[in-house]
């Protein structure tokens, strides 16, 4: 997530050109960490891959506003942030959050039935502490310790002062550490 | 530095986020405290569970549905789309709409008598006006806006020729009544008849007024008497100062002679709608010397008393119009018997002219409006 790569140089190229391929190689690209985001702030797979999709639309749609001056990753990242945001505290949620089941099936989600049995309960704690954070402090740690970015780059996609986000990562941090202090060394 | 101030800074000082000066102040401070030393450490471990946290991967055929979803739809699918979806609320809504709109027109068109006329003041008002100037007994050829007119109605006319048909003794009788009447010319009929190859001749002219028919597509019988009603009254405040009672005359010969010479171009052979056939029957156009209003309480014996009267004194019923709450009959009353006609007419009921010129002719056309 260091500096602008050259691939997504060519491909905001591209898909400024119209280049029927590239919108194709974005989503491929980046599919993953937009899914993820959202799946770590709504904690629903359904949800959070409808919401996935909306972004990679909204960034077709709109790929010739994108001014270049932040980084492609950033800019989805930006798109992803606000409409998970938006969605949570709008109401407009079609789905409630889900208790501890939920939480467990997402800290096992890419893994079959044998090796979801074998899941260690650090990780289904760890997931059910993050899922637990406030809103605005569990987007910046997933932005940051899940997502790598820097702290300039979470200011960028969430348009917030540094500060703001050096203070929210701090709390969550610090809350993360109380609810994990068992699992500690 | 005190701890708290030092513990403020861990998250910065774990992602080596801080500055030059506040990280040597942070170092400073956990050289001197152990405490800090210990929290500083496990505040590193905790990110790291973090950061060791199983990337999540997007499920399969995500970026299939997503190319799916951005690919545009063919046209004809999006304007199907934007006009019905979501149909259960866009379909019962366009039909409501459709439905309102329907009923409001048929309403509002019904409701307002006005709106029927408004063609006529609007088109016929000029046209009659110039006839009713032009004082000379055989007019020049008719202007292009009285053609129009003519033509219009002559479609009335063979409306109520078809209304004849269906009443044939009466309508051979009529026919045998109006033969000795001049302002009907046979010549210019037989013209006309030539002109209008295709449709039957009109057996009668219509007034001037029938000309706001053309905006009533459908009419039926009793609403068409009462508009005939409506008609007579409205050309009336138009036309009918008592002084322009000639020239009225002269404009229904003008009217009756351009409709015997239809304009070139006017499609003299327009299908006529089909339409019930009105309870007139027979029928003469030329306007009545004398109108009024005879209101009654027992209409049926009214009616009974009127053709006693008829029979008594030696008139004629050319033309009868009924509706359920209004009768409209026209009688040729002979001169002599118009007075003693009067008299029985008053003790009938309430009868109130609107027209009644001082001089009458030796047959006097009366048009009478029977109602409660």
């Amino acid at each position: 997530m260091e500096g602008r790569t050259g691939d997504d140089a060519t491909l905001v190229d591209r898909l400024r050109r119209g280049d029927p391929r590239a919108f194709e190689d974005l989503v491929i690209a980046y599919q993953h960490r937009v899914f993820g985001v959202a799946l770590r702030m709504l904690n629903n797979r359904a949800e959070a891959e409808e919401l996935a999709q909306e972004v990679f639309l909204r960034v077709h749609r709109a790929i010739g506003e994108f001014r270049g001056e932040a980084k492609l990753s950033t800019w989805l990242y930006a798109i992803a942030s606000r409409l998970c945001l938006n969605r949570l505290t709008s109401g407009e949620r079609r789905m409630t959050r889900q208790g501890e089941e939920t939480l467990t099936r997402l800290a096992s989600s890419e893994v079959g039935p044998a090796e979801e049995m074998e899941r260690s309960e650090q990780e289904t704690a760890l997931h059910r502490a993050i899922a637990e954070l406030g809103e605005e402090r569990r987007i910046v740690v997933v932005l940051r310790d899940l997502e790598g970015l820097s702290y300039e780059e979470i200011a960028d996609a969430l348009e917030i002062e540094l500060g703001t986000v050096r203070s929210r990562l701090h709390r969550a941090r610090m809350d993360l550490r109380e609810k994990l202090e068992r699992f500690l060394p | 530095m005190t701890c708290h101030d030092a513990r403020e800074q861990f998250s910065a000082r774990v992602d080596d986020a801080l500055a030059t000066e506040e990280r040597a102040a942070v170092d400073a401070h956990l050289a001197t405290c152990a405490d800090c030393r210990r929290e500083l450490q496990r505040f590193r471990d905790t990110v790291a569970l973090m950061r060791a946290v199983a990337p999540v991967r997007a499920p399969a055929g995500f970026v299939d549905r997503v190319l799916e979803a951005a690919r545009p739809a063919p046209w004809p699918r999006r304007l199907l789309r934007s006009l019905f979806l979501p149909w259960p609320v866009k379909l019962p809504m366009e039909a409501a709409a459709i439905v309102l709109v329907a009923v409001g027109v048929v309403l509002v068109y019904r409701g307002a008598p006005e709106i029927q006329h408004s063609a006529l003041v609007d088109s016929s008002a000029p046209a009659m006006r110039q006839a009713a100037e032009n004082t000379a007994p055989q007019a020049p050829a008719p202007t292009p806006s009285r053609e129009t007119d003519a033509m219009r109605a002559m479609r009335d006319a063979r409306e109520l020729a078809k209304a004849k048909d269906q009443a044939p003794a009466f309508a051979r009788a009529q026919e045998a009544k109006e033969a000795p009447e001049p302002q009907v010319g046979a010549a210019p009929a037989e013209k006309m008849d030539k002109n209008v190859a295709a449709a039957p001749p009109p057996a009668t002219p219509q007034r001037p007024e029938a000309l706001s028919r053309d905006a009533e597509p459908q009419t039926t019988p009793e609403r068409r008497g009462k508009k005939d009603l409506k008609d007579l009254q409205v050309a009336r405040k138009l036309e009918a100062p008592p002084a322009v009672d000639t020239r009225e005359r002269e404009m229904t010969s003008q009217y009756l002679r351009s409709e015997s010479a239809p304009a070139p171009g006017a499609r003299a052979d327009a299908p006529v709608a089909p339409r019930a056939a009105p309870s007139v029957a027979g029928s003469s156009f030329v306007p009545p010397d004398v109108s009024g209003r005879l209101t009654v309480s027992d209409r049926d014996a009214v009616l009974r008393g009127v053709a006693e009267l008829v029979a008594r004194l030696g008139a004629v019923e050319t033309r009868r119009v009924d509706t359920p709450d209004l009768q409209i009959l026209e009688l040729t009353v002979p001169r002599e018997s118009y007075a003693e006609f009067v008299r029985e007419l008053a003790r009938l009921g309430r009868w109130q002219p609107s027209k009644e010129p001082p001089e009458l002719p030796a047959q006097v056309r009366v048009v009478l409006q029977i109602a409660r």
